[in-house]
């Protein structure tokens, strides 16, 4: 099975300083977000993307889309490359982004008719390949009335339904979700995911989902990615990882989620301490800060990602498998 | 039901928007706390979890009025306190950590003076002394560099370290209740996970009553002993924790549970939902609130209001199918 998208070995750095250093040759300081970051979706794949706020997360969606340029590294969306050396215009014609929050992503001013065929207009879809604002609601399992509405008349689950629908509008093959349940009830987050979820049996579509609500991906995905502080820790399918995770900072992720059965309270902390700040990554291991197994060449020597298994990659010096 | 540290009872709160009739936020609502107990309050949005919590540190929305029933702290009705006999009640006996701390401290004021301002209703010490006590409550919510903690403006801090310095606030001038509104919704899962050990470990050495409010029912399963359920404005179960995830009586708090993806045993990759939407407040509807969206309503369910059945000394439950 070849790829849908396929990212190898990308980076993303910013300029650091503003005014007369970023005319410097070679632009002056600039900070590194993401580094060596490879993964591929397959088409009808659902992968997730997990991390802590600061990990990367969602620089990679945008970069994947073309609203961040990446600094290195490849990418490739359908076996043509995209990117510095290539083209977004088929990507954004093919691949659609549910923006984090919902409502900010809808135009205050536009009806949501408007907004749900305004794609059409931008890639000048010719009329009879067009679908109306109604069908698109009914897709998502809304009523054709709210086509008249504006986006702050919509409640937090129907302005996700939008987003989903106007993503679904140039019947894309791959969707980006960020963050597609963040300030839902926990009864609507299931109709968002279902309804994301049955478009992959419906119309084959690939889902890149990016969320930190780890007991929801295990459910929904085929497969995860772990992000910490701009890297990939690991990578594999997801009743694998969960059932035996092998980097420790996956590890602890998953025995910090808090369990609604108050018999299965934990006892003591999985992990101590905070993310560390980008301007202060720590050299060798990123992660070596708070690993309760990291050894002394951890604070020295950067782990290179290792594949344990097929399918299982973990970037740690001392992760084995079990 | 009497004695208790904090007691609501029959608590009826409305907002007046406009013309039209009344949003009821609160419809009769009545709860209790005692000293050294985690009280949840679980609910989705709109079942006017939020409007009780402000009701019980009395910040509510001026739109919001109560229209009956009482909130008592040991004895006292919080109704006959003047504005300022509330104002010196606030802190010293009720304190709140609220969701995001960012906008409950001063944006432009070092957080040590704030610590320090907190305590000005404190006889006694000195400003000095006052600075010390806020050290050592920093130290004590697990702030590793205290001193220099005091010195920083909130947004110099991290989420997880604002919280943290949320509930020191809260704590200094030791209240006999502490309201946690939603208190690591804003925050990572890791950060979560040390909060909520934060407030379990405080519970063991303070004295007083915390009650948390929030809709993820990982924090409750992790952190309460008792649990109100709430729905539409109204208290539909109640039971000590345990008895809610296990054996919970009435439908909704069953549905609640049965959608939570971190309660779910086996891989479902089709989540399960609660159908439908909560009702409109703006009048509440004649029978039981959570009937359309029931599987178990029958018709007298959409006309008669439903009664409190007690099935246990600990646990009740607002609905016509359960049996006492």
């Amino acid at each position: 099975m070849s790829a849908l998208f396929a990212l190898q070995g990308v980076s993303v750095d910013l300029p650091l300083a503003s005014g007369l250093a970023a005319l410097l040759p070679g632009g002056g300081p600039r900070l590194n977000l993401l580094e060596d970051i490879s993964l591929e979706i397959g088409s009808s794949e659902i992968v997730g993307l997990v991390g802590e706020s600061g990990s990367g997360k969602t620089t990679l969606a945008r970069a994947m889309l073309g609203l961040t340029p990446i600094s290195g590294g490849t990418m490739q969306f359908q076996g043509k490359a995209v990117g510095p050396r290539g083209s977004f215009t088929a990507l954004r014609r093919h691949a659609a982004m549910a923006f984090q929050d919902p409502v900010a992503s809808l135009s205050p001013r536009m009806r949501v008719g408007a907004l749900l065929t305004e794609p059409y207009a931008i890639h000048a879809i010719p009329k009879a390949e067009r679908r109306s604002a109604a069908d698109l609601l009914a897709e998502v399992g809304l009523s054709a009335q709210l086509a008249s509405r504006y986006p702050g008349e919509l409640s937090g689950g129907q302005a996700r339904r939008v987003c989903v629908a106007r993503a679904l509008a140039l019947q894309p093959a791959l969707m980006v979700a960020d963050e597609p349940t963040a300030g839902l009830d926990v009864s609507v987050q299931g109709e968002v995911l279902n309804l994301m979820t049955g478009l992959r049996a419906s119309l084959g579509l690939s889902l890149l989902i990016i969320s930190h609500n780890l007991a929801m991906l295990r459910h929904v995905s085929d497969r995860i990615a772990i992000l910490y502080l701009g890297r990939m820790v690991e990578q594999g399918p997801t009743a694998a990882v969960f059932a035996a995770p092998l980097h420790p900072y996956t590890r602890s992720l998953i025995a910090s989620e808090p369990q609604p059965d108050p018999r299965r309270r934990r006892a003591d902390l999985a992990i101590r301490g905070e993310i560390p700040s980008v301007l202060q990554r720590p050299k060798g291991c990123v992660f070596h800060t708070r690993c309760p197994i990291a050894a002394d060449f951890c604070a020295t020597t950067k782990p290179e990602m290792r594949q344990l298994a097929p399918g299982r990659l973990v970037r740690c010096h001392l992760a084995q498998l079990t | 039901m009497s004695g208790g540290l904090l007691e609501v009872e029959a608590l009826s709160v409305a907002y007046q928007r406009g013309p039209g009739p009344a949003v009821e936020a609160l419809r009769g609502v009545s709860l209790s706390a005692q000293t050294g107990e985690v009280v949840g309050i679980v609910g989705e949005s709109g079942s006017g979890k939020s409007t009780l919590a402000a009701a019980l540190i009395g910040l509510m929305a001026p739109a919001a009025q109560v229209t009956g029933g009482s909130i008592r702290l040991r004895g006292m009705d919080l109704a006959d306190l003047s504005a300022d006999q509330m104002r010196a009640l606030r802190g010293r006996e009720i304190a709140m950590v609220f969701q995001d701390p960012m906008t409950s401290f001063n944006p432009v004021i070092p957080l040590g003076q704030q610590l320090v301002d907190y305590q000005h209703n404190l006889q006694g010490p000195s400003r000095a002394q006052k600075r010390q006590r806020a050290v050592a409550m920093l130290a004590r919510v697990g702030i590793s560099d205290a001193v220099a903690c005091m010195g920083r403006f909130p947004h110099e801090l991290s989420g997880g370290m604002r919280q943290r310095a949320a509930v020191a606030a809260a704590l200094l001038m030791t209240p006999s209740v502490l309201v946690a509104d939603e208190p690591t919704t804003a925050l990572d899962v890791t950060m979560e996970a040390q909060v909520l050990h934060l407030l379990r470990e405080l519970r063991r050495d303070y004295h007083g009553a915390i009650i948390v409010v929030t809709h993820h029912l990982g924090v409750i399963g992790e952190l309460c002993d008792r649990v109100y359920v709430m729905y539409a404005g109204q208290v539909v179960e109640q039971a000590l924790v345990d008895d809610i995830y296990h054996a919970p009586r009435h439908p909704y708090t069953a549905a609640l549970i049965a959608c939570d993806p971190g309660s779910l045993a086996r891989l479902t990759p089709v989540l399960p939902t609660i159908p439908g939407r909560p009702p409109d407040l703006a009048p509440p509807p004649k029978g039981c609130a959570f009937a359309p969206r029931c599987g178990l309503a029958m018709d007298l369910c959409r006309t008669t209001p439903p009664p409190r059945v007690q099935v246990s000394p600990t646990q009740s439950a607002l609905c016509h199918r359960v049996q006492g």
